[in-house]
């Protein structure tokens, strides 16, 4: 739901211009506007259209013959497969494994976090995929960008834990197009599920195209204000992530964990400065939002500021409920 | 009596006028009346317009109003504005591209720009990239002795070494069980190193062209905007690194 998203994304903007799927479409109902009228010719207005993806098709081939690296184009997903993909990948690339389990650091050419994709020859919101032979394996990886993403930000900002591993049960509040929601159901892996909430049904409509290429997303289209109207779906997690930038974002956050937290289940929560409180300095807040989730029984553990990649952004980690400490 | 006349005149030698003499010849074509009175005339014109000066100068009343009396100041008998050099508005890069390009093909070219951005950014992620903002990274404890005994290297279960690579701090788990794949060899990795360099400076390049062009742009659009006579209020004034600003009134649109 994260409005934050919109400005953020490229694709958003894009539409009007490059000429997306979407415009494409546009211009299909203006040659069907034109058989309406006598005049026969306007018909071929339709024909642009298929210009256009001729000619999309024809970009799509430049990016094909340009990656010659171990990243493969945007259109390289979509169109048919042509070549081998990556050729000579392996040598061109660097694959360290990352601290957070299932994140990986690409280093050749490019510089990059990755996530393993679970969708192999699928991209999601357009992202650069790499893949690297090992032996006779081949390992497809997905390009996780940290200027559209926070968890990312976070996790190249050095965040201790994010406690999204394999096999995890996570609740993603404000998923929007499940961008973030993919790399993150590449991390929890086939063992793993991922509660995806979204408020907005246009994100949504993205979402679910996602979740349908990866079975371990469940897409819920719901208010994360009312919890109750998905409970139903929904069992108990391990982690809640959210990033809805809302000015009551840690009450929604609260209400989700008393509802499907397990006791010592842990919460990331990234916050927007200017969402909560656009006068007040980002540092007062970070700090107000911080006490109010300890009043919520949510301690927080660590805080960091996402400064390369976003501006008065900081995610808060902490545990719910945590066990009683033992005395010794 | 005329035909003969002719006859004579078919004698006689061309006219022709003056030439310079050749020992002169350094000297140009020889002056005419003619020229010599469009000299004189322009000379003497130079001449009563810089005696007129001079007078009004000497009759000058200097504490009579003139427009940018204070704004303005004598210096070495040259007229001069008071203005630092680093007030001027409008570089002298921005006023060759305003002057000759039109607003739309400097917002197609910024875009252009924009987009190649966005596209590197995908891939070119500032892992330790030099003078990236450093961000602010804060643990919350229990009790003034664990602040005390506090170790990053500790809490983050890594190795010291790693800790100021933040982005990525391998625990020690993970350092003991997996390991990297791909390129390993030496030579290898110092020449993927330098393409990756040469990524960074391209993309710091875009960046830096597209605020220029965006700056730019934004002058000639606010130059547009204050042509017609919609009353206006200026919020701040124009400088090398941004449009002026100004509050329009607000005015009901049908």
């Amino acid at each position: 739901m994260s409005p934050g998203f919109s400005p953020r994304g490229e694709r958003g903007g894009r539409g009007g211009f490059r000429g997306g799927s979407g415009d494409r479409g546009g211009r299909g109902s203006f040659g069907g506007r034109g058989s309406f009228g006598d005049r026969g010719g306007r018909g071929s207005f339709g024909d642009r259209g298929g210009r256009g993806s001729f000619g999309d098709r024809g970009r799509g081939g430049f990016r094909g013959g340009r990656e010659g690296g171990g990243f493969r184009g945007r259109g390289g997903g979509r169109g048919a497969p042509r070549g081998r993909g990556g050729f000579g990948a392996g040598r061109k690339v660097v694959v360290e494994p990352h601290r957070h389990e299932g994140v990986f650091i690409c280093r050749g050419k490019e510089d990059a976090l990755v996530t393993k994709n679970m969708a192999v020859g699928e991209s999601v919101y357009g992202e650069k995929r790499i893949s690297v032979e090992e032996g006779e394996t081949k390992i497809e990886y997905r390009a996780w960008n940290p200027f559209r993403s926070k968890l990312a930000a976070a996790i190249l900002g050095g965040v201790d834990q994010i406690h999204i591993k394999p096999g995890a049960k996570v609740m993603y509040l404000g998923a929007a197009s499940g961008t973030t929601v993919s790399h993150v159901s590449d991390i929890v892996g086939p063992e793993g599920l991922v509660y995806a909430v979204e408020f907005s049904h246009r994100s949504g409509r993205d979402l679910l195209n996602v979740a349908k290429k990866r079975t371990n997303i469940i897409p819920i289209i719901e208010d994360a204000r009312h919890p109750h109207k998905y409970r139903m779906l929904v069992g108990m997690v391990d982690v809640i992530f959210a990033d809805v930038a809302q000015p009551d974002q840690t009450r929604i956050v609260a209400l989700n964990a008393h509802n499907f937290l397990k006791n010592g289940g842990h919460f990331v929560i990234s916050i927007k400065a200017n969402c909560i409180d656009s006068t007040a300095a980002p540092e007062a807040v970070f700090a107000s939002e911080v006490k109010k989730m300890g009043a919520e029984n949510m301690k927080p553990q660590e805080q960091l500021t996402l400064e390369p990649y976003e501006r008065d952004h900081a995610v808060v980690v902490g545990i719910y409920r945590p066990p009683p400490k033992q005395k010794k | 009596m005329a035909t003969f006349r002719k006859a004579l005149k078919s004698k006689q030698r061309n006219h022709h006028e003056r030439a310079q003499l050749g020992s002169r010849n350094y000297l140009g074509l020889l002056e005419k009346k003619k020229d010599y009175k469009l000299r004189a005339n322009d000379y003497h014109k130079k001449q009563n317009l810089l005696s007129a000066l001079r007078k009004k100068a000497m009759e000058k009343n200097p504490d009579e109003f003139y427009f940018k009396m204070i704004s303005s100041k004598l210096e070495d008998g040259e007229h001069r504005a008071n203005r630092a050099s680093w007030d001027v508005e409008v570089t002298e890069e921005q006023r060759k591209m305003m002057r000759t390009q039109d607003i739309k093909y400097v917002e197609m070219k910024r875009v252009a720009d924009a987009r190649k951005i966005e596209r590197m950014k995908a891939e070119l992620h500032l892992l330790d990239a030099k003078g990236k903002e450093e961000n602010k990274h804060t643990f919350f404890v229990d009790s003034k002795r664990e602040v005390q005994e506090f170790d990053l290297a500790e809490r983050l279960n890594t190795v010291p070494e790693l800790v100021g690579r933040v982005y990525n701090r391998p625990t020690l788990e993970t350092l003991k069980t997996k390991s990297i794949q791909g390129a390993t060899d030496k030579r290898n990795l110092q020449k993927l190193a330098r393409q990756r360099g040469h990524q960074y400076t391209i993309l710091t390049q875009r960046i830096e062209r597209e605020r220029k062009l965006y700056v730019i742009s934004q002058k000639i659009q606010c130059r547009r905007e204050i042509q017609d006579k919609t009353k206006r209020v200026k919020m701040s004034n124009e400088t090398k690194e941004a449009a002026a600003v100004y509050k329009f009134e607000s005015k009901r649109k049908r």
